[in-house]
């Protein structure tokens, strides 16, 4: 009995040992904002990917939720620390909004020349981050897309455009369901669709120059969206929403694409549902690597975001494993991508629809006054 | 006896605890609060803002704390009653062992069990439906103000009822036993006799089940997904996403003010009694 016990204890005994072993060698600090599938891509994939091709390095990960305010608690940390020599937090995964404030504040190091990966992106995410010059300080890691979920069990004709979704969702009370703006990003790129669908012109939102006179169009979109608002369902998150379309508790809402796919490859939402883009469009936005300025460990940080965006790493973690769109140039995963994996990005939506429909959010200012009016006018 | 300087040692660790954990934070919010963001200085700018932005939250988080307290003090009022002035045994017992359950429950726990119990297809329901008493159709989620109320009475209620059986049990029984003599009936009793006595005990535990119910964050986040609602979700909000300490604490300010009243109510109340 002695020995039966002494011989289940020791595999777990070893195993203690040896994470102390590992402890006790040099660790890369990843704080990642986003929701957990984000947290999950470093710890099961990308952080034992790169523990096994540098010995002696183990990858710790934190998430700090979805949202700006996953990337503000990353923000803030590093401000906190601005007067110390050297920085606790090695790599940083964060959304535009407030990469692009800590490009301005200083906070990030110009890394992407060093880098061979640096090259493989040309997009424009990659130099401009809502109209703040951040060109050399980060690499996209994917780029992500919101679109609208529904059931078609219960939905017959599915709106193809903004209004159409307004106009089914009054006719339709409770079953068309969005997570507000405080709850996850895919509630807000909901209202910024709204805005762009209703709000004025949407193109001098996206490409500035930032003039609030742009904005008088807001006061009646928003006091429509306060209107529609009294006929949805309010969900509790981007997962949230998720949730309430598999159980039928709402038919229709927005989601993240790559989220959508993951579940249903997961096999936790119900394989019959099925999105789509609806004009004149929806946002997307890419969520960045970079390196605090004062990284303790930035020669391994660069290492860390060179495999991270190289082809074979984005086509097979990326895209395959996670369902997000290339951070790099799609160019550049033909050869390291078959076909049948890449084809599953475009199910629901063609590509042209993308092309067409799949918008930046708005410039830094409007960004910021949309969601200030959206709690001025619409929730008060 | 020690001498007064000895007493003042004594106490001195206690005291630095207060001001280090209490008094500075809170003196700190207090200045913060009323320092204006843009431009520096002082100023009413967060307080103006607070209103503008989240007026009908500070109204709601009123009424629904409100609300709770007095559902609280009704329950709690009616099972330490039982506990007092009941008769069947059996019932006393199994009231006795079950009511004090949810003290023992964490709010983020309490929240997270309503949110399976009161969702559209929750537990509630599903069994609502199996009983043949709803349709899949007719059911609704209870996930908005009213789950807030639930879950605050439900969690609330053992406590106020705790402080109140143990008031009432250390009563003088010849009050009650002299009413009963005179044929009243244990409504009257509750209501005319008892409760009248341990008022005290009762104002304390609502007053604190107020404080407590304004100071959860877990609950409204995670049941009421909707707007408007409780203060401590926007504040969440404003020092999560925007960094924004001073309209924060302003709100904190606006929720002092809130049980502060409450209190103030209930003291000026117990001082006009002793007089």
């Amino acid at each position: 009995m002695a020995l039966q016990i002494a011989k289940t204890l020791l595999p777990l005994a070893l195993t203690l040992a040896g994470t102390g072993i590992a402890q006790a060698q040099d660790t890369l600090y990843v704080a990642t904002g986003g929701s957990q599938n984000m947290v999950d891509y470093v710890t099961d994939y990308l952080g034992p990917m790169f523990e096994a091709q540098n010995p002696g390095w183990s990858v710790n990960v934190v998430g700090t939720g979805p949202g700006d305010a996953g990337s503000q608690a990353i923000l803030e940390k590093l401000t906190a620390q601005k007067a110390k020599d050297s920085w606790d937090t090695d790599v940083i995964v964060t959304a535009q909004l407030k990469t692009a404030e800590m490009v301005k504040d200083g906070l990030l190091m110009k890394y992407r020349d060093d880098i061979d990966t640096g090259k493989l992106v040309t997009s424009d995410v990659a130099k401009n981050a809502l109209g703040t010059d951040v060109d050399g300080y980060v690499m996209p890691m994917f780029i992500s897309q919101t679109a609208i979920a529904y059931n078609p069990a219960l939905v017959d004709h599915v709106p193809t455009s903004m209004s159409g979704i307004r106009d089914w969702a009054e006719a339709h009370k409770g079953a068309f369901g969005y997570n507000g703006i405080k709850n996850g990003m895919s509630g807000v790129a909901f209202t910024t669709a709204w805005i762009y669908a209703f709000g004025g012109d949407a193109d001098v939102l996206m490409k500035g120059p930032y003039d609030k006179a742009q904005e008088a169009g807001w006061d009646k979109a928003f006091a429509a969206l306060k209107t529609f608002d009294q006929s949805v369902t309010f969900t509790p998150g981007n997962a949230g929403t998720l949730d309430m379309l598999n159980r039928g508790e709402i038919a229709m809402g927005p989601v993240w694409v790559d989220m959508f796919y993951s579940w249903q490859q997961d096999g936790r939402l119900n394989p019959g549902l099925k999105i789509t883009l609806p004009e004149p469009g929806m946002p997307g936005q890419p969520y960045y690597y970079a390196i605090p300025a004062k990284a303790a460990h930035a020669e391994a940080a660069k290492k860390f975001i060179a495999l991270a965006t190289s082809p074979e790493v984005q086509a097979e973690g990326i895209v395959k494993k996670f369902n997000w769109y290339p951070g790099i140039d799609a160019s550049h995963l033909q050869g390291v991508l078959d076909q049948a994996s890449w084809d599953k990005l475009f199910t629901d939506i063609p590509p042209e629809t993308l092309a067409k429909n799949a918008k930046p959010f708005p410039l830094g200012g409007y960004f910021t006054d949309m969601l200030e009016q959206y709690e001025t006018q619409v929730t008060n | 006896m020690i001498s007064r300087k000895a007493s003042l040692l004594l106490i001195a660790p206690a005291l630095a605890l207060m001001a280090a954990l209490f008094l500075y934070p809170l003196g700190f919010s207090l200045v913060s609060a009323f320092r204006q963001e843009d431009g520096g200085g002082w100023g009413a700018g967060n307080f103006l803002r607070a209103w503008q932005f989240y007026s009908a939250d500070i109204v709601f988080s009123l009424v629904i704390v409100g609300l709770s307290t007095l559902l609280v003090a009704f329950l709690a009022a009616a099972i330490a009653g039982y506990l007092t002035l009941g008769e069947n045994r059996w019932c006393l017992a199994v009231l006795r062992w079950l009511y004090r359950w949810p003290l023992f429950i964490p709010f983020v726990v309490a929240a997270q069990l309503m949110r399976t119990f009161l969702a559209k297809n929750g537990m509630m329901n599903n069994a609502l439906v199996e009983l043949g008493l709803l349709t899949p159709f007719t059911t609704h989620s209870y996930l908005d103000w009213r789950g807030i109320v639930i879950t605050f009475v439900w969690k609330q209620t053992p406590f106020v009822a705790l402080l109140l059986a143990g008031a009432m049990a250390a009563l003088d029984r010849s009050t009650i036993e002299a009413a009963r003599n005179l044929g009243a009936s244990r409504l009257r009793l509750l209501w005319d006799v008892v409760l009248p006595q341990v008022r005290p005990s009762f104002g304390t535990g609502l007053i604190l089940s107020f404080v407590t119910m304004m100071s959860v964050l877990s609950v409204p986040m995670m049941i009421n997904a909707q707007t408007p609602t409780l203060l401590t979700v926007d504040m969440a909000w404003r020092i999560n996403a925007y960094g924004d300490y001073g309209l924060a604490n302003a709100l904190g300010l606006i929720a002092y003010a809130m049980t502060g009243l409450v209190a103030w109510f209930y003291l000026r109340q117990g001082l006009k009694e002793n007089r």
